[in-house]
Parts: structure tokens; sequence; C-alpha cells
């Protein structure tokens, strides 16, 4: 008996001389923990994060890091990969928080992995400031530890429509397809009122699954239609058998635009000259416009990244390092890496930084506009934004064949 | 009436190429009792063998056919008597474990090598079409058809007609009446599953021509494969072409007529169908 006592004595003096050694390491350095995909089908997207943190982190401590209260920190970052599992990726939030220790979360790529992970992050009451996941689902549960960096994702084709209206010729009629996961119904919920407001007649609105590959059903369908605009909400894969199946089967509308894949280097390089007119939207360009107090300007961080990881960051990098940035401030506002004092922080964050100006509303979701963009001559140009039209599309979109 | 005729070219056209996924995996599963799991993975590794010849050696991809398929087989070949040769006689459940593991291992190894980045063998021919009425004919998923027509064609006749593809079916039939008559089994059944393998390398090289290859496309592929294996029955061949092409149009009128994401719902409903009403396949023995 008395053994199996002293034994039970010596682990929690173990225990406590484990969190002791913790506690003191965390006086140091501030522990960022994240669960990122950096293997499994979308690694493609989840490395932008991963890169994204460490330039961003790096970034910061060279500039001396964190200053809580007149004392510099240094922050430190630790990532799990999830495989692109969503159930292991709540796992590795649960461990980041009650085993690791880390302070504060960033997020994970991807609105169902952000809507499951901000569960973890609101029962344990450490804030996750995410940039991967735009469903208005996640802001929609009256959560207080979670914030958003991606625009809305119910307005994802807000510009895009708004822009349609003053095309010539005026189309018509508008085809809605979205995959069945939770941003891109919230896309499509968005869309279908604007859709109506401005008068178009919606000739089909399709849902299809995640990771389908066969889309030739439904060119056949928006072909027979007549469809002048095609708006997708999907993954990068699924836009990609889009494409060349629209090729393919000669399906060529007035104007076609993707929530995903646009924006992105690999996209383009997959898809060769037949990445040509599509339209997209992005929340952010690298442009010097945008200032930064670690970076300079978004155009010098685009600059830094693609020589550090040798290629071109898209909006998600954008929004990851601001993910970062976004800690350092609430903290520094703060004064103290409390979880609950930071969060009360990041509530009434207010910057600039390379991303857009930083700022959530009262679900904790950022508010920012989308310009509408398009594959012209194999680089991405600006077509459309708050102000109008910046550059001409090509519009209405040519017949494949006479491309 | 045009979008019904298209949907079905569309349906026959994706059969076809299911058709030619499943054939490897039914040949390896019918003669080997082996369910390879990581029969997908092998298709994804024939998509960048062709994508790499194509990219780097310029070689068109239906050219470069034979070759993927060639290097498939001696990898299947060697995969069979240096690993699977060890869990022949085991119990299924083992040759299951073994062909997952294989599945992952794959997967995993391809990620490192070629990155998450998708991948499309994409020469210039590859969007074209042919009209036909008010039909269009994708050129590259026509050509995908006939390839997927001739290679499961020439797999029943070189089952039927051949030395060795009589030696294969006897094995299949009854391994110790074909070991008497001077059979060598793990000769043949390495030839067996390198022909598998050679089959799931072409299959691969057609997927990357109509759509987009990346490190995990395997593990639907391989699902889809064994749904029609299943469907189309383990006996002959032509049965994986009528079970592919099955699939393929059902899965073309549910998108139409219910909804794209029942398309998954149809195929394997009908899996579970055919395993209740008639459990060798549709072209198989009623028994």
């Amino acid at each position: 008996m008395s053994s199996r006592h002293s034994r039970l004595l010596a682990g929690l003096f173990a225990i406590a001389a484990a969190s002791a050694s913790a506690g003191a390491a965390l006086a140091q350095e501030v522990v960022l923990g994240a669960s990122v995909q950096l293997t499994g089908p979308v690694a493609n997207t989840g490395r932008y994060y991963r890169d994204a943190y460490q330039l961003a982190i790096d970034k910061i401590n060279a500039a001396g890091g964190v200053k809580i209260a007149g004392q510099s920190h240094k922050l430190a970052l630790k990532l799990y990969d999830n495989q692109s599992d969503v159930n292991l990726s709540v796992r590795q939030y649960t461990q980041l928080v009650s085993q690791d220790k880390v302070n504060l979360l960033l997020g994970p790529f991807a609105s169902n992995f952000a809507l499951a992970d901000s569960a973890v992050s609101e029962k344990y009451k450490v804030p996750m400031v995410q940039g991967g996941g735009a469903s208005d689902q996640i802001f929609a549960r009256k959560f207080k530890y979670i914030f958003g960096t991606l625009a809305p994702a119910s307005n994802y084709f807000g510009s895009t429509v708004g822009m349609l209206k003053s095309l010539k010729p005026a189309p018509q009629s508008v085809a809605l397809l979205y995959a069945d996961d939770a941003f891109d119904v919230s896309v499509a919920e968005g869309t279908r009122p604007m859709l109506k407001q401005a008068g178009l007649n919606v000739v089909m609105d399709e849902r299809y699954s995640t990771n389908a590959t066969d889309f030739n059903s439904l060119l056949s369908q928006i072909k027979s239609k007549n469809a002048d605009v095609v708006l997708v909400a999907g993954h990068e894969t699924e836009i990609l058998n889009f494409v060349r199946q629209a090729k393919s089967l000669a399906v060529a509308p007035k104007l076609y635009s993707f929530t995903v894949g646009v924006p992105s280097e690999d996209f383009r390089k997959a898809l060769g000259k037949d990445a040509e007119y599509a339209f997209g939207m992005t929340a952010w360009l690298p442009t010097t416009a945008l200032k930064d107090r670690w970076f300079g300007d978004a155009e010098k961080f685009a600059k830094e990244y693609k020589a550090k990881f040798g290629y071109d960051p898209d909006y998600h990098a954008a929004s990851g390092a601001a993910d970062v940035e976004t800690l350092v401030q609430a903290m520094e506002d703060a004064g103290s890496a409390d979880p609950q004092k930071v969060r009360d922080a990041l509530a009434k964050v207010k910057f600039e930084s390379l991303y857009g100006p930083i700022a959530f509303n009262a679900q904790g979701q950022i508010e920012l506009p989308q310009m509408v963009i398009q594959v012209q001559g194999g680089a991405v140009a600006e077509i459309y934004g708050a102000k109008g039209f910046v550059k001409q599309p090509k519009y209405p979109m040519p017949a494949w064949d006479a491309r | 009436m045009d979008l019904l005729a298209q949907i079905l070219v569309n349906g026959t056209l994706q059969g076809g190429l299911y058709a030619v996924m499943a054939l490897g995996l039914a040949l390896v599963w019918g003669v080997l009792n082996i369910v390879n799991l990581a029969h997908g993975a092998f298709i994804m590794l024939g998509g960048y063998a062709s994508w790499y010849l194509y990219t780097y050696a310029h070689i068109d991809p239906f050219l470069g056919l034979p070759l993927t398929a060639a290097v498939m087989f001696g990898l299947g070949y060697g995969l069979q008597r240096g690993l699977l040769n060890l869990v022949i006689r085991a119990p299924m459940f083992n040759t299951l474990l073994i062909t997952f593991g294989l599945e992952v291992v794959l997967t995993y190894l391809a990620q490192l090598v070629f990155s998450a980045d998708f991948r499309t063998i994409n020469p210039p021919y590859a969007g074209n079409s042919l009209a036909w009425g008010p039909v269009v004919l994708p050129l590259a998923r026509l050509a995908a058809f006939g390839v997927a027509i001739v290679l499961t064609v020439g797999m029943w006749l070189f089952l039927l007609h051949t030395r060795l593809g009589r030696a294969i079916r006897a094995t299949a039939q009854n391994l110790v009446a074909a070991r008497l008559y001077g059979v060598e089994p793990r000769h043949l059944y390495a030839m067996t599953f390198g022909l598998g393998i050679a089959l799931a390398g072409a299959a691969g090289t057609l997927y990357g021509t109509v759509s987009q290859i990346n490190p995990y496309i395997g593990a639907s592929l391989t699902a889809k494969s064994f749904a029609i294996s299943i469907i189309g029955g383990l006996e002959n061949p032509l049965g994986v072409i009528v079970g592919g092409l099955f699939l393929g149009i059902v899965e073309s009128l549910t998108t139409l007529y219910i909804g794209q994401t029942f398309a998954d719902v149809a195929s394997f409903g009908i899996l579970v169908l055919v395993l209740i009403v008639r459990p060798s396949g549709l072209l198989g023995k009623t028994t």
C-alpha cells in the first residue's frame, strides 16, 4: 500500500517538475501551434500555410520577436501534419493545447478543417487565428475563440456578379455548380440571392461530390441549357478536370469563373494555355500598396517567399502570414501571451498588413472585398474591383477551336 | 434527346476507361486470389511514368503506352517474386494487409518524389473533339476507349489461345492439376501479377491523358476497380468491359436525372445488388 502511495507521489512530482520546466521555457519563447495538410490530397494548398507561417515567424524573430510588456520574446512554431484527415487534425489540436501547451493557435487549411478544429480552441479557450477556412458556418456558432482572415465564402462571387451586370453583351443565364463541402455550400448559398437580385436566370443549380473526376454529364447539360455564365465553387483538382473536359466536349460558355485555381501557379502550369480566359477571384495581390510592419509591403513579401520556397505565394499564403502577424499584434496590444487576454485583444485588433487591413467583425471574421481576376497571356490580370473595371476582361470567351 | 445521346456517349467512353482500370485488378484477383488494394497506386505510378515520358522525352502518351506497360510489368514481376509470394498461400486477410501496406508506401513515396502538385498529360490534341451530328466525341477519350477495347479483347484472346494464357487459367482453376502438367506456379504467378500491373500502368497513362494525376488518386481508383470487377465478374475479361460500361452509363444517367452527388451511391448500390442477386458477376456462371 505504502509503496503504491510513494509511486503515486513520485509521479506527481515528475508531472509538477515537467510542467514547471515547460513554464520556464515559455517565458522565453511564445509557441504557436498548428496542424496543417502536409501530405494527402490537399497538401499542395496546405504547404502555403506551412511556408507562410515559417516565413512570417522567421521574419518577426529577425526583427526581435514579439514585445510583450517591454520584454522581447522569440516565436516558435509547433507544426503537425494532419495528412488531410479532419479527425486527425482535431486530435492534433487537442494535443497541441492539452499536452504541448502551446500558447496560441494558428489554423489549418480549408473550411471543413477549421469548422472541426475551432471546436477544440473553443473548448480549451485558446484563441485560433486561421487563414484557411472561409465558410460562414465557422463563424455562425457564436464561438469566441475563432478568428478568420479569409474573405467570407458567401461573398466569393460578389464582385463577379457585380461585374456581370456591366458586361457587354450582357449575359442572361447562369449555371451554378458547387462541391458538397462546408466552404462550397456556403459559396452557393451566398451566390444564389445575388444572382436573383442581378436579374439573371439560373438555368442550373447543381451540387457535386467532392473529388469528383467526371464532369462530362454536367458539362453536357451546361451546353444543352446554353448557359452564358458558369460559376463553379470547388477544389483545384475538380476545376482542372472541369476545364479539360470542357475543352474536350467543346463547351465554351461566354464566361466561366472558379473559386480556386486561377490565382495559383501550379494550376496555370498544369493547364498550360487552356487556362486562358478563366475567371477567378482573389482578396489579395502582391502590390506595394499593402504596407507591412515586418515585410515592408506585399510585393516584398511575395519576393522573399518566392526566393525561399521557389514558387509564387497566392492569397492563402498571404492570409497565413497575416495570421501570425495578427497574433503578434494582439499579444503586443494585450501586453500578454495569456490566451484570454489575447482573445480580447484580437476582438479589437486593427492594423495594416501585407494581406490588407486586419480587423474582425462580431463573429470573428474579416471583411475583405474580392477582386475579379482572369488568366490573360499566362498571367493573372486584375479585372474588376470595388471601383469598377481595372483592366478590360477578355469576354466573351472564344470557342475552343477558335483560339 | 440530343442531351440524352450525349450523356450516353459520355457514359460509354467513361466506361471504357473504367474497364481498363479494372482489368488488371480482376486478373490478379481471379488467378492469384489476391485483392490488390495497391492497384490504384499502380495506376497512379503508370500515370507518372507516362507524364515523364511525355514531358521530358516528348513521347506521345499513346505511343509510350507499351513502354510504360513494360516498365510496370517489370515492377509487378519483381514485387510478386520478392514480396507477395511470401503470402500467396496465407489467409486472404494477410494479402489484404500487405497490399494495403504497399498502397500506403507507394502513395507517400510518390508524394516525396513527385510532390503533391497535380500533373496532366496534355498533348495538343487532348482537347480536340469530333462532331457526330449533335453529339461531341472527345478525341482523347475516344482513343482511350479504343485502347481499352483492344486491351480487353487482347487479354481475352491471350487467356483463351496462348500457352501461357492457358497455364494461367489452369492454375486459377486447379493448382494441383496444373502443377502435375508441369506448370511452375512461382513464375506463373509473377507473370500474372506483372501483367496485372502492366494493365494498371496502361490505365494510368489513359487516365492522365483525360484527367489529372496526383499521389492520392489511388484509393478511389481501387474502389472503383473493385466495384467494376465484382459487377462484371472475375470469370473473363469481357465481364470487366460489361461492368465498366454499365457503371459508366449508370453514373452518367444518375448525374443527369438525380444529381452528381448520387453517382457514387448508384454505383456502389449496384455493387451491393449484384452481390445479392448474381454473386459471380453479370457475366459470371449462374450457380
